[in-house]
């Protein structure tokens, strides 16, 4: 059970409830977290692997954390397959032949096209522009939240404030005033809406939101619960992504760098998987990192 | 492009609508437009749209730029340099957006393709689509450019899914709906260029806490086919080669496992045959003689390779360049759904779907599951559709219905739901703000009313319509209580995985509301089109 060279200056004996440690007669090996909590046991290993290595193994959350790295590889990879300018392209629009106002009409025609027109944001910066505003207010596009904080404080002593008519300097007076005359939702013209138009007899209409027998049907949305949903503000762009896979779906499947097959070998070097001698050869050859030949 | 009228010559009163409505589905990878009008009563079809590549190109062997349309012009697609203004799926640079639009819609110049999409702005109409959950500042740029900078006289902008409620159900069914009456619930998974998103719609309202968004789409699919191939050959500046690849040769797999272990060469000591019915050999295009690739069946024998690549052996002497392609074919598609295997943590596609279902009340749950329209350019992949209801079949009780189906024409279903819209006068009429309104409102209230804050509009009628419908269910469920073949009761008792359904029974699920052609179409009248239907055999009859 080999976990590393023998150390045996050990004044302080814990036994750890982990799997590695092993009982054995008159000793028992310790396992200490990372080679930084205990000096006595480092050796003067700056080489992070090995001390890892030499005690005692790691626990799946020490992989995990581990990973830091190699997560910052995979965002860094995913971005790069997610972007959509092929390399950095600088392409000028060239102008089109013909044009008789030229640089004016090409600038804008009002000061607000014009800054849109000029302005070189990239969507990042819009996500950003949009998640800053809701960290400091509540969303600011006019929906529900009456942002309480952006009331100024006011000066006026306790005893002598007006009440204020909801009237906050950020709202505008849109959402306040009467709704607007909702477009009605384009249907057909139905003759009588409450009879059943299935041609069941028996069917009563009023009381089957109370079916409750063994096979339980699922009930429906009131009218108010169907327009509090259809009336719900629209999400975020990052509340709207979807969330990970729930935690107890297996692992995430590796494949073989050079063929594409299940990954089944790793490269001690490069951290990267290959599914046979044939293609780890390959990979040492020409794909494995460099520095560490 | 100088308009040289000014508005007030428009003939236009400031309040009305105009005769011709524009609607641009302005897409990531492509816009689709056409013209509609109310006034005409002719339907369109899906021959008057055109669709157009939005992006730029830089062509550094023409040393050519070509904006837009102009792309179909270009005779060599190599080394094509490609800048999108649409990123993430909304419009970003609006410098770059207005030179395409102005080739597409404003020149009233005959276009290489003869298109005649010439307008003038206003005196058109515009529906406008965006992606679902757009910050805030992009759509108050749009705004801000459609009525501005290009003058339309009235514009309604929507997110694309919610048009598509009003294209004409891709589910076989009694009943056609007319122009501008909108399915009446739908869950739609638009797999786009640059992301997936699942929307339940209601009415063609999308239900917004519902709304969610896979970030993996065709561009992901099609950057990680070229990292793929060019482990092989080099194709990192390739990207319209490697677009037409993965149409021509990329498919979802059923059996994932299993094709892999087909295309495997294997290991060192136990050599395998890979099986040449999926491992296919693809001939690059040289834009000479070959304009388009092609594949055909993998051809093992190395020095045919050899010879071909010589220009032996084919035919006028050409030489072939053959890329070969084995388990990049399905494993590329299949990260739509398994994002993990290249570390992206989200849920895969079906995962998604029950996401999104997971927000709406339970009640709603089967009436979405069962109406599950699929659209989006990447839906065009052979097996999307049936892995995408296999593994919603998988994932939830055995009783409850699951269909899903492609739209006819995936690409302009958006498109036509907008011509539908637009040339039913009223419902167009209720959606669009004028430029006048715009002028007096100010930019809150045209976003607000772009986003559906309508006030408690819906007719109160309709939740018993959707009761009605459950209790139609409700008199099926005790008949065939006692000879159940359902398995409702195993339904019930069963424990699967997160079920999201407790709903015992597959009860049918009507659709339209109008009791004057109410059809209850049951699963298992339909026959068999796009849909791998729902095998369950139904009891109850219409």
């Amino acid at each position: 059970m080999a976990t590393g060279p023998l150390r045996f200056r050990t004044p302080h004996i814990e036994e750890l409830p982990i799997s590695q440690s092993r009982q054995s007669a008159g000793f028992a090996w310790v396992a200490v977290s990372t080679a930084q909590d205990d000096p006595a046991k480092n050796w003067g290993t700056t080489n992070r692997k090995r001390a890892r290595a030499s005690l005692g193994g790691q626990t799946e959350q020490q992989k995990e954390a581990l990973s830091a790295r190699v997560q910052r590889e995979t965002e860094r990879k995913i971005k790069e397959l997610n972007s959509d300018n092929s390399r950095d392209v600088v392409i000028d629009i060239a102008k089109k032949p013909g044009q008789s106002t030229g640089g004016a009409l090409k600038a804008g025609k009002t000061t607000g096209t014009k800054k849109i027109l000029a302005s070189g944001k990239t969507f990042a910066h819009y996500l950003d522009d949009e998640e800053a505003e809701i960290a400091r207010t509540g969303r600011r596009d006019g929906d529900a939240d009456a942002p309480a904080a952006a009331q100024r404080a006011s000066k006026t002593p306790l005893a002598r404030r007006k009440p204020r008519a909801d009237s906050s300097a950020s709202h505008s007076p849109a959402p306040l005033v009467a709704p607007m005359a909702p477009p009605p939702i384009p249907r057909l013209p139905t003759t009588d809406s409450s009879a059943a138009p299935i041609p069941l007899d028996g069917l009563d209409d009023d009381d089957d939101e109370e079916e409750d027998d063994e096979d339980r049907v699922p009930r429906m949305p009131t009218s108010v619960e169907m327009d509090a949903l259809l009336n719900a503000p629209p999400l975020t762009y990052n509340q709207a992504r979807s969330a990970p896979p729930p935690a107890g779906m297996p692992p995430p499947r590796r494949f073989c760098e050079t063929c594409g097959y299940w990954g089944r070998v790793r490269c001690l070097k490069c951290g990267a998987m290959t599914c046979s001698v044939l293609c780890k050869d390959e990979h040492d050859q020409s794909r494995c990192l460099k520095m560490y030949a | 492009m100088a308009r040289q009228k000014s508005l007030s010559t428009t003939v236009l009163p400031p309040n009305d609508l105009a005769s011709r409505t524009l609607i641009l589905d302005n897409g990531a990878h492509t816009i689709k437009a056409g013209f509609s009008s109310h006034l005409s009563s002719t339907p369109v079809s899906t021959t008057s749209c055109h669709v157009i590549p939005n992006c730029i190109a830089r062509s550094t062997r023409d040393r050519r730029t070509y904006i837009g349309p102009e792309l179909t012009t270009c005779a060599d697609f190599g080394d094509l340099a490609y800048r999108r203004p649409v990123e993430k799926g909304y419009v970003v640079n609006w410098e770059g957006e207005k030179a395409i639009w102005e080739r597409t819609f404003l020149a009233n110049a005959a276009k290489n393709d003869g298109s005649v999409l010439g307008c003038d702005p206003a005196e058109t109409n515009l529906i406008l689509s965006e992606a679902p959950n757009a910050p805030v500042s992009l759509q108050r740029n749009a705004d801000e450019m459609v009525f501005e900078e290009f003058g339309f006289g009235a514009y309604y902008r929507t997110i694309a899914p919610a048009l598509n409620a009003y294209a004409p159900s891709p589910f076989p069914s009694t009943s056609t709906s007319p122009a501008g009456i909108p399915l009446e619930c739908m869950l739609l998974v638009d797999a786009g260029h640059s992301h997936t998103t699942v929307t339940p719609l209601y009415h063609g309202r999308p239900l917004h806490p519902a709304i969610r968004r896979l970030e993996i789409g065709g561009k992901t699919l099609t950057n990680r086919l070229k990292e793929l191939i060019s482990r092989t050959f080099d194709v990192h500046r390739e990207d319209h080669l490697v677009e037409e690849i993965k149409e021509d040769v990329c498919y979802v797999s059923p059996t994932f496992t299993r094709d892999l272990e087909r295309t495997w060469k294997g290991g060192r000591y136990d050599g395998r045959e890979v099986d040449s019915s999926v491992v296919v050999d693809y001939v690059l295009p040289d834009y000479e003689h070959i304009k388009r690739g092609f594949y055909r069946p993998h051809d093992t024998d190395v020095m045919n390779l050899r010879n071909r690549a010589l220009g032996i052996g084919t035919e006028t002497g050409r030489r072939e360049h053959v890329v070969t392609l084995g388990n990049e074919r399905f494993t590329v598609p299949e990260l739509l759904f398994t994002p993990s295997d290249i570390g992206m943590r989200q849920a895969g596609l079906c995962g998604t779907v029950l996401q999104s279902l997971d927000a709406l009340p339970e009640g709603l749950r089967q009436a979405y599951l069962a109406n599950i329209v699929v659209v989006g350019g990447t839906s065009l992949l052979p097996g999307f559709v049936a892995r995408l209801e296999g593994e919603l079949r998988a994932s939830v009780d055995e009783g409850t219905v699951i269909r899903v189906a492609r739209a006819e024409s995936p690409v302009k279903n958006v498109w036509m739901g907008g011509v539908r819209l637009a040339t039913d006068e009223a419902a167009l009429r209720a959606v669009v703000v004028t430029r006048q309104e715009w002028a007096e409102n100010g930019e809150g209230w045209v976003r607000r009313r772009f986003a559906g804050k309508k006030g408690p509009g819906i007719e109160m009628s309709t939740p018993k319509k959707l009761l009605a419908t459950v209790a139609t269910c409700a008199i099926p469920i005790h008949s065939i209580k006692a000879g159940a073949a359902m398995g409702a009761r195993k339904a019930v008792e069963s424990t699967r995985m997160p079920s999201m359904l407790s709903s015992p029974t597959s009860y049918p699920i009507r659709y339209r509301t109008d009791p004057a052609t109410a059809a209850i179409v049951t699963p298992a009248q339909t026959p068999d089109r796009t849909l791998g239907a729902s095998s369950d055999p139904l009891t109850t009859a219409s």
